[in-house]
């Protein structure tokens, strides 16, 4: 409470010796208009608004409330993973700047480390919507972007955040912009021993008498484990507009992190005994051009990640040497080169191309054994593999109303290539009044399998088959609104996959996990989304966004074994139900949001038993922040309160990983005027 | 101005009524059964996901042929952890050694209430008794056997285990013949160790061949292994899995059976006479004790089924074959007479991987 108090006290004292200005409150528009290139997609945009509502926020805080989107957490500054409509995480395709960055080997994306500061637009692509952009996404696929800052002069942005568990967390940003350049630099550094308290009820503490009888257990109320975390990013960006249709663009993204893993509620261990921690050091650079002209655009990227990444588990021989359990280590140099084409022929035909190169070699280091014969033998792989990924599209607009686009995709991973992957969108204007737009797309879709499934030692298994999947999405959307007044708009969306041959890793009678293609699912639901923006009064704005999910995402395939209770059922960890709702209520310089979201209960067997453990309850997570910009002759300074898990709520991602409850962050922001 | 106002009252009216939502998350903690089962039975421990906190336990009653799950759950209000190893019973009370948890609980085999518990283990496998005041826990990830005094559930010393890093440790099943505890080295391991109790140093090892899961001790002083052979790729080797029979006395050799290369037997257990042995290797195998070579015909054939944990009962000679199906749900256990008739099944926890005889 002390937090809170303080956070009201600079409030107080910040509206005393603020000079105050009016200033318009965001301007509302109606957006009716259909771009060729998203043509029958069903895509959900994250503006700025929604990115910077809390720059301490991962991207996975971010798609938690403002998306359809299922994020897994398992726990705060731990992996977090997202599946569009009841798949799996590597299923998502995930890229930067157009460079794909799913780890190689393991095939998802950690949405934990990618801090909204840094992104400036992104996109969700539902399921057929990805082939637009790539294969893979049997899910779908999400563009995470930067955007030059359209800054003229020096600009400099510093943010301090304080909050519960000793975290701190700071954001500088300098710009630098003329007619021609622009130049950003971003930091993050975020760091916390993350120890928060919660009530364990998974385990006991016994109270022994003397002769070590249990006298008495209890329910301990215990600190999170071993979870602590530096993060540390650093993004730069240089931009150059010739004015003349030429762009050139430089992003380079490095991250540092380092992190423990914290313990499982049922770890009896004492924590200084052990030391369970991964690191690693990320660097991204993509390099782009982008050549336009009045009817049609080249651009050409090219990029390279490096990864390291380390994991460590050590226990304490009880005489201070930590001695390592476990030593792996993972390298992944990545070179990436992509070229794209459009090509309008008047208003009603669009062509565009695109091809895509991403070159992996990876090597990994999992274990240091003592071999049969004396000395030292690592167990690992060295792997590398092209990723090839090649498209064509037309799209055709006979009439305003009515429009239909086919992308045709091919892809070779290693020496092998997919059938050709078609995708066919169309949309049509139902009626111009309230802007409601029908859209309908089909697509086919292929996964090949990562590199660990491949082969990683033990387990990889090197005869995986490519999961293929089916597509199918319908939808309506409208916008109706007054321009200054009210903006209101909504879609409703059907969708149905069936994915074949989905990989699933199991464990082994030897002891290890393999993974297989065991499954066929099927996944269907319907996607609501809504938004609306209203000035109700003089200087005030309300402004809200909501979604709803139902994904239902049934097992289909064949027995495994006799005793088999899987078919039919929902696949472990999908919720069938969610929503997320984002309220925003503007007055002058203040602002207040209070985010909302929801997950129904999920079952953690495939057999969707209710037992003790075979399902989390549902939950309903509330946030709120208050926000208040000063305006001083000098610079803006920002004031911002955040409350997180407002009804100090007791709740599980996933099994045995607490969650924190009721936290507070502030955060002081300024921006010099110079 | 009025219809932007009624939408604001109406959006506020909603963002209460979600607000007024929290107080409908509900937790399920602290429930408590009795239970008295006085009878003899069977008890199945249920590995669950590793990192997922849900193993359990499940008990048996052949006679009733009824089956009560997470008895430990249900009778002590709390989770049995992440990765139930292994079980054995001395003197009245359970020692459920459970891997990831880094713990041994000890429960009353009667209420299934916990009456103790062994920590900060490193990464424990199997617990056997030396004595009432001593047992040994074999270790993963460690090259230490954890000395422990399970009267005052404390940790009293250490074996040495030679030729092993902590990464590379491995011990697992123990067997007693005298003075001697024998032990398995699994994982990246070739090695059965002879401890010596009286001094708790490991006095011999023997070379088995890659990777024995288990070991067992038969009416005729002869120790019984069956290795898995690694896999393909291992830079420790891959060969063909193999039997073997080990005298315990002279500590050597007697006889080893190999199985085809891609083979992959496991679990050699004994009938209560331990002159029948048994294990699984895809099917259900069995063989006397005194035989030169392996059947060719296996005991109980496997219908499509991933037989992962094997027992045979005491009193009657009834074979037990669990069933892992896909890994993440409830698990099934067969029940077989000695003769090979399916007399029973039920469905256990997740991944049930040993059994404890009552």
């Amino acid at each position: 409470m002390r937090i809170l108090c303080y956070i009201l006290a600079l409030f107080v004292t910040a509206i005393a010796v603020a000079e105050e200005r009016t200033v318009a409150i965001r301007e509302i528009t109606v957006i009716g208009h259909r771009p060729m290139k998203e043509m029958g997609m069903q895509q959900t945009k994250l503006d700025s608004v929604a990115l910077k509502e809390n720059v301490s926020l991962s991207m996975a805080d971010v798609l938690t409330f403002n998306s359809s989107i299922f994020v897994k957490n398992y726990g705060r500054a731990t992996l977090s993973t997202v599946a569009f409509r009841g798949t799996s995480p590597s299923h998502t395709q995930v890229s930067w700047n157009g460079m794909k960055i799913n780890n190689p080997m393991l095939g998802m994306t950690d949405f934990s480390m990618i801090p909204s500061y840094f992104i400036d637009d992104a996109s969700l692509l539902h399921g057929t919507s990805s082939v637009s952009e790539t294969g893979g996404g049997l899910g779908g696929a999400v563009k995470l972007m930067t955007r030059p800052a359209e800054n003229r002069g020096f600009g400099l942005q510093y943010i301090q955040g304080i909050g519960s568990f000793k975290t701190f967390d700071e954001f500088l940003r300098l710009t630098y912009g003329d007619d021609h350049w622009q130049v950003s630099t971003r930091a993050v550094y975020s760091s916390s021993p993350n120890d928060y308290k919660y009530r364990n009820h998974d385990k006991k503490e016994n109270i022994y008498d003397e002769d070590m009888n249990i006298i008495g257990q209890y329910y301990p109320v215990e600190r999170n484990r071993s979870g602590s975390f530096k993060d540390l990013h650093i993004l730069q960006e240089v931009y150059y507009n010739t004015l003349k249709g030429d762009r050139f663009g430089l992003n380079a993204w490095y991250i540092n992190s380092n992190r423990e893993l914290a313990m499982l509620t049922v770890d009896h261990g004492d924590d200084t005994d052990f030391d369970n921690r991964q690191r690693e050091n990320t660097f991204r650079g993509v390099l782009s051009w982008d050549h336009l002209r009045s009817n049609w655009k080249v651009a050409a990227r090219a990029g390279y990640i490096y990864t390291w990444m380390a994991y460590d588990y050590k226990r304490d021989l009880g005489n201070g040497t930590m001695a390592h359990m476990t030593r792996s280590r993972s390298k992944i140099n990545t070179i990436y080169g992509q070229l794209d084409g459009e090509y309008y022929i008047g208003k009603k035909w669009l062509f565009t191309a695109n091809l895509s190169l991403h070159q992996h070699f990876v090597e990994s280091r999992d274990k240091n054994i003592v071999l049969q014969q004396g000395g030292n033998g690592i167990v690992g792989y060295r792997k590398a593999r092209p990723e090839l990924s090649g498209s064509v599209s037309a799209k055709w607009r006979p009439i305003d109303r009515f429009g239909v686009s086919v992308v045709l995709r091919e892809e070779m991973f290693g020496k092998e290539w997919t059938p050709i992957i078609p995708a066919l969108f169309i949309d049509g204007v139902l009626s111009k009044r309230g802007n409601i737009v029908a859209k309908a797309s089909v697509s086919r879709n292929f996964r090949f399998p990562t590199l660990n499934d491949l082969y990683f030692l033990p387990g990889g298994n090197p005869d995986l088959k490519k999961e293929s999947g089916w597509t199918y999405d319908a939808g309506v959307s409208f916008a109706v609104g007054q321009d200054g007044l009210y903006s209101l708009s909504g879609s409703a969306n059907w969708f149905e996959s069936f994915v074949k041959d989905w990989i699933i890793w199991l464990p082994t009678t030897k002891g290890f996990f393999s993974p297989d293609n065991i499954k066929d699912v099927h996944a269907y639901g319907v996607e609501l989304k809504g938004n609306m923006v209203v000035n109700f009064a003089k200087e005030w704005q309300l402004g809200l966004d909501g979604t709803f999910s139902w994904t239902p995402s049934i097992n289909r395939g064949e027995k495994r074994t006799p005793a088999d209770q899987s078919v039919g059922k929902q696949l472990p960890y999908v919720p069938e139900y969610s929503a997320a709702v984002t309220g925003r209520l503007s007055w002058r310089r203040w602002s207040f949001l209070y985010k909302w979201n929801y997950y129904s209960e999920r079952f953690t067997m495939s057999s969707n038993d209710i037992s003790l453990s075979g399902k989390l309850p549902k939950y309903f997570m509330s946030n709120i922040s208050l926000e208040k910009i000063l305006e001083f002759h000098w610079a803006e300074l920002s004031l911002k309160g955040t409350i997180n898990n407002l009804f100090n709520e007791e709740y599980v991602s996933v099994l045995s990983r607490p969650m924190p409850g009721i936290n507070f962050e502030i955060f002081i922001g300024i921006r010099p005027k110079w | 101005m009025s219809s932007p106002r009624h939408i604001f009252r109406l959006v506020v009216a909603i963002i209460l009524s979600i607000a007024a939502m929290q107080s409908c998350m509900k937790w399920e903690y602290g429930i408590v059964e009795e239970f008295r089962v006085t009878e003899s039975g069977l008890f199945i421990s249920n590995e669950g996901n590793f990192q997922y906190g849900n193993a359990s336990l499940s008990f048996y009653n052949p006679a009733t042929k009824v089956v009560e799950n997470e008895v430990f759950n249900r009778a002590n209000g709390m989770k049995l952890g992440d990765v139930a190893q292994s079980m054995i019973i001395r003197d009245g009370i359970g020692w459920i050694v459970v891997n990831n948890s880094h713990v041994v609980f000890a429960i009353d085999i009667n209420t299934f209430k916990e009456v103790g518990r062994i920590v900060n283990l490193t990464s424990p496998r199997y617990i056997h008794f030396v004595s009432d005041q001593k047992a040994y826990i074999s270790q993963l990830w460690d090259n230490r056997i954890f000395i422990v005094n399970p009267q005052r559930f404390e940790i009293t010393g250490y074996i040495e285990c030679p030729d092993m890093t902590m990464e590379s440790g491995s011990t697992e099943q123990m067997v007693q013949y005298g003075d001697y505890v024998y032990v398995n080295c699994w994982s990246y391991q070739n090695r059965i160790l002879k401890i010596d109790t009286r001094t708790d140093t490991v006095v011999d090892q023997l070379e088995v061949g890659i990777q024995p899961t288990s070991l067992a001790l038969d009416c005729n002083g002869k120790l019984w292994t069956v290795t898995d052979g690694g896999y393909e790729g291992s830079v420790y080797g891959y060969e063909a899995p193999a039997l073997c029979r080990i005298d315990a006395e002279s500590f050597k050799v007697e006889q080893r059976f190999e199985f085809r290369l891609g083979d992959d037997p496991s679990e050699v257990q004994l009938n209560s006479r331990g002159d029948t042995l048994y294990w699984i290797n895809d099917d259900i195998w069995a063989m006397d004790v005194a035989a030169e070579s392996v059947p060719t015909k296996p005991i109980i054939s496997s219908r499509g089924t991933i037989y992962y944990g094997l027992t045979v009962s005491p009193e009657n000679g009834d074979v037990y074959v669990a069933d892992a199906v896909d890994y993440t749900q409830q698990g099934m256990i067969y029940r077989y007479s000695a003769e090979g008739e399916l007399l029973d099944e039920f469905y256990v926890g997740i991944i049930p991987g040993a059994f404890c005889w009552k």
